[in-house]
């Protein structure tokens, strides 16, 4: 596996060093951030027409899904406005470190140890979710959301140090963790043995230069990207420079068996049942559906969602943990007749856990593919939504009367047959990777499941 | 080597042409609250198709996919859209007019004969596959050796 | 740049950036950029189930310019006043429509929406009160029907059925010469085809012809008493207001009847009444055109039929019914 250190490129190195560009570019965000609440709240009612709907959910969210995640892993994290006033008051700087009042009115607690895990991302997500359609399409529920979210950042930053909220409360850094495990570049130290000899660990506990690792992360530890926000303030902090930016090959973390745990397994399901759930309910030509996810609290709503929920925590991973016994029985009986059985009690679940991975790539191709559908489609009403972001009849860049005017419909199904294609190919080679690690396992049946799921997606975004 | 020109040839393989003679078709497809009906309509290749849309509750549009096309129509005053299905394929058509919260999302889908890309995809996942657990048998041989 | 410099700068620079973009939209808004002088009037168009328009109720004054910025909150409306000449104009979801109106008249009119917006759309009206100097209050005569004394409400069928369809072209042939007084428009507005064909039945004028005959002179009657444009306009507006539950062909099985056969069930509790059905020669040769044009101009009392009084001036009701009768005359 070839890497190169792109802090090696002139310019690079000193553009992260620099507290500026970042800081700037952060606060960019959070002036749209705060543009988006307010357009949601007090500007038209209209969706399509509105700044806050049409900036998020097609303008971010083509951003997230088609560039961010794909290409550059956590890099949306690492300029993202949500958490930055809480952590401005945090620190009692916006720039820091040294520059600060030394005024911290954070209580800077402990994240409690029974909750470091991110079952309350998957819950927040689930939970945005099931009120997904609403969310989209309503522009003072967007509002009130996203208003909500940097509520419980900066009170969050307040009770708890570092970036309690990102690490295991944001609904979105969950999957974005999950998916930069496949993004071709990486935070890592260049020499394990320079951090094993440095005692101080200021990537841990910041100085002069930088703070200590906001996202709780020794990088002299780092194996996978799920948990690095790329804030690259170890970058900063490191006195011997030993913190490289790798281009590497895409997918590289998946191949390490590190780090495995059930609350990301379950991310994966999540995540892949949410997209062929939205596929269906949004994409599909079936009235009923939306009107049942729009309705919210109402009874065809209550079905929607235990269905919904149903789904994705008891059907998605039940047919898959079929699958991965299914595959243990194969080998079990080809073995049978050369070696002895080695079966341990824990063995399936940690068969269950490790194969998930592979739906890593899966539902990543899934979420573009799902993406793709109706961010060429929608992709018109941001020039009408900049010209006119509240619908208030300005013209603002004379583009607030350009008419909806859906992009490439004829080829948006090739690419995602392509994008669905190449994500099974990828999640089999993956399955059966892991499946070779510990040589007890036959990979067929989870690369079946991962077939029927692509046949599914395909059939309903390109059938 | 052999999988490649296998996924070649399923990827990028000519349509065999059309064999049923085209007729004229004509569907009505009533739009109301984020859905049509009917939402999925089935032509072959090569007919002479005539949507009437009649909205029958706000007014509504369809833009068909594909073959770019729009028409919007008011309750009461239905809209007719011609052509020749002469592209096959599967088309989303979506409606054109914001017609409340899930406008968005109003989408149905015109059928044109057989999908050739739904049929080269299932060919393509499934020769992925193959081409996967091959891969590995043949890496696994190898390290057994 | 000491660090308490670059901190400070830091700050001015989140709070510009963070915040610089929303309020100098927010300010821009309350400045009244984009919406201009305050003369404008900023009306937004809803369902009427969500509220209809609002503000409603609007005042204005003869010959001063009324200002109006235009936008829907939901679905495509549109604007018109009623009882005018001004244009109608869409009013489409978060977009702002700007138009300019100037009265000449004092008077209360009625704005309403021009675009079907489901089945309540016609309860989507509100009103302008224009004041001015009432130096000359127009004279408004009262409606045929009231005048005649007409019941709206009460059945009215034709005692006689054509075997064929009557058609005015063939009714313009027959040498047999229609009697004058038939062929004024007081004649004919307060008498139902029925009642002309009795009539003419009777007239020793028309002792040659055949009964179906006669009924094609009746058909020529309810011509020659329109033109041909006001058939293109009479058709014109069938199709923007009538149509959607009336039906294009105008059998009464629009496409808002099922959802208003559940709304009047819903509301009064009875067996709903369907729109009428202008295909029916008992009901379209039993009305005479002063009770149909009652019924447009006052609705149907909790049947769901709107009343055009307030929106169709005198010719466009007359219009509208001279394209109604071609549903069952040729």
């Amino acid at each position: 596996m070839t890497r190169y250190d792109l802090t090696r490129l002139p310019l690079v190195e000193p553009l992260l060093r620099n507290r500026w560009p970042q800081f700037v570019t952060t606060s960019i965000a959070l002036g749209g951030f705060v543009f988006a609440i307010i357009a949601g709240m007090v500007g038209t009612p209209v969706g399509s027409r509105n700044f806050g709907i049409v900036s998020v959910w097609i303008g971010w969210w083509a951003l997230l899904m088609l560039i961010a995640v794909p290409f550059f892993g956590r890099g949306w994290c690492s300029i993202c406005p949500l958490p930055a006033p809480g952590e401005w008051l945090q620190r009692g700087a916006v720039l820091g470190p040294s520059t600060g009042t030394g005024r911290r009115p954070g209580l800077g607690l402990r994240w409690p140890n029974r909750l470091r895990n991110i079952w309350l991302q998957n819950g927040a997500f689930a939970v945005i979710a099931l009120l997904s359609v609403v969310v989209l399409t309503t522009p003072s529920v967007t509002a009130v959301v996203l208003a909500a979210l940097l509520v419980l950042a900066v009170v969050m930053s307040l009770i708890f140090e570092r970036r309690a909220f990102c690490r295991y409360l944001c609904p979105v850094g969950g999957f974005i963790g999950l998916y930069s495990q496949l993004a071709p570049i990486e935070l890592r130290v260049k020499d394990p043995a320079v951090c094993a000899c440095h005692t101080q660990k200021t990537c841990y506990t910041g100085n002069a230069d930088g703070y200590g690792c906001p996202w709780q992360v020794f990088p002299g530890g780092l194996v996978k990207n799920t948990f690095c926000g790329l804030c690259v303030e170890c970058l900063r902090t490191c006195p011997h420079d030993n913190i490289a930016i790798n281009l590497r090959d895409f997918g590289a973390d998946l191949s390490n068996p590190a780090g495995r745990r059930l609350d990301e397994a379950f991310k994966a399901f999540i995540m892949l049942g949410s997209a062929m759930a939205y596929s269906a309910v949004m994409l599909g030509p079936w009235g009923a559906l939306k009107s049942a996810a729009y309705t919210v609290g109402s009874a065809a709503w209550v079905i929607y969602a235990a269905a919904f929920l149903v789904f994705i925590f008891v059907v998605l991973p039940g047919l898959f943990f079929t699958a991965v016994v299914v595959g243990r029985r194969l080998s079990q009986n080809l073995a049978e007749n050369s070696t002895t059985k080695t079966r341990r009690p824990e063995g399936k679940r940690q068969a269950f856990i490790a194969l998930s991975y592979a739906l890593v790539p899966l539902g990543l191709a899934a979420w573009i593919a799902f993406s793709l559908s109706f961010v060429f489609a929608n992709l018109s009403y941001l020039s009408a939504a900049l010209s006119d972001p509240m619908g208030w009849g300005w013209n603002l860049f004379g583009t607030a009367r350009v008419n909806w005017t859906p992009y490439l419909t004829q080829f948006v199904p090739i690419l995602q047959t392509i994008v669905l294609v190449g994500g099974l190919i990828w999640a089999g080679a993956t399955a059966q990777r892991i499946a070779e690690e510990t040589s007890k396992m036959r990979s067929l049946p989870v690369i079946v499941f991962c077939l029927i799921v692509t046949l599914v997606l395909l059939g309903l975004l390109v059938g | 080597m052999t999988v490649a020109l296998a996924a070649t040839t399923i990827a990028f393989a000519p349509v065999p042409a059309a064999t049923v003679t085209p007729v004229e078709r004509h569907i009505r497809i009533e739009a109301k609250s984020f859905e049509y009906s009917p939402a999925v309509v089935t032509v072959n290749s090569g007919d002479r198709v005539t949507l009437e849309l009649a909205a029958t509750d706000v007014v509504h549009g369809l833009y068909l996919d594909g073959y770019d096309l729009n028409v919007t129509a008011d309750p009461g005053q239905p809209a007719r859209l011609t052509f020749i299905a002469d592209r096959p394929g599967a088309f989303r058509f979506r409606c054109s007019v914001t017609c409340g919260p899930l406008h968005p999302f109003m989408i149905g889908k015109l059928n044109v004969g057989s999908n050739w890309l739904m049929l080269r995809a299932v060919g393509l996942a499934a020769l992925g596959i193959v081409f996967v657990t091959q891969r590995c048998r043949g890496a696994g041989a190898q390290r057994n050796l | 740049m000491t660090a308490k410099g670059a901190e400070r700068a830091a700050r001015l620079t989140a709070i510009v950036l963070a915040l610089g973009l929303p309020v100098a939209a927010l300010i821009a808004r309350w400045a009244g950029w984009g919406a201009g002088r305050d003369s404008v009037i900023e009306i937004h168009g809803a369902l009427a189930e969500a509220g209809g328009w609002a503000p409603a109720d609007l005042t204005a004054t003869v010959g001063e310019p009324l200002r109006l910025r235009l936008t829907s909150d939901d679905v495509m409306h549109g604007f018109a006043v009623g009882q005018s000449d001004w244009p109608a104009v869409d009013v489409a979801p978060g977009e702002v429509t700007e138009t300019t109106i100037t009265f000449n008249r004092p008077g209360k009119y009625v704005f309403y929406c021009t675009r079907w917006c489901g089945v309540n759309h016609w309860r989507m009206r509100g009103t302008i009160e224009v004041a001015g100097p009432t130096t000359s209050p127009a004279i408004e005569s009262p409606p045929l029907y009231v005048t005649l004394g007409l019941d709206l409400d009460a059945p009215h069928p034709a005692d006689v059925i054509p075997e064929r369809r009557p058609s005015a072209d063939r009714g313009a042939e027959p040498g047999a010469t229609i009697p004058v007084e038939f062929s004024t428009g007081e004649y004919f507005r307060a008498h139902s085809p029925a009642e002309v064909w009795r009539a003419l039945r009777a007239s020793p004028a028309s002792r040659e012809l055949a009964d179906a005959e006669v009924w094609d002179v009746v058909a020529f009657v309810w011509r020659s008493n329109s033109t041909p444009e006001s058939l293109v306009e009479g058709k014109r507006i069938y199709a923007a207001n009538c149509a959607a539950c009336h039906g294009e062909t105008g059998a009464g099985n629009g496409v808002m009847a099922a959802s208003l056969a559940s709304q009047l069930t819903a509301e009064f509790g009875h067996g709903a009444t369907k729109p009428a059905d202008f295909t029916d020669p008992a009901k379209m040769l039993g009305a005479s055109p002063a009770l149909l044009q009652g019924k447009i101009i006052r609705g149907g009392m909790g049947t769901g039929m709107p009343y055009w009084g307030p929106i169709l001036t005198e010719s466009q009701t007359w219009a509208v019914l001279s394209y109604l009768w071609t549903f069952v005359m040729d």
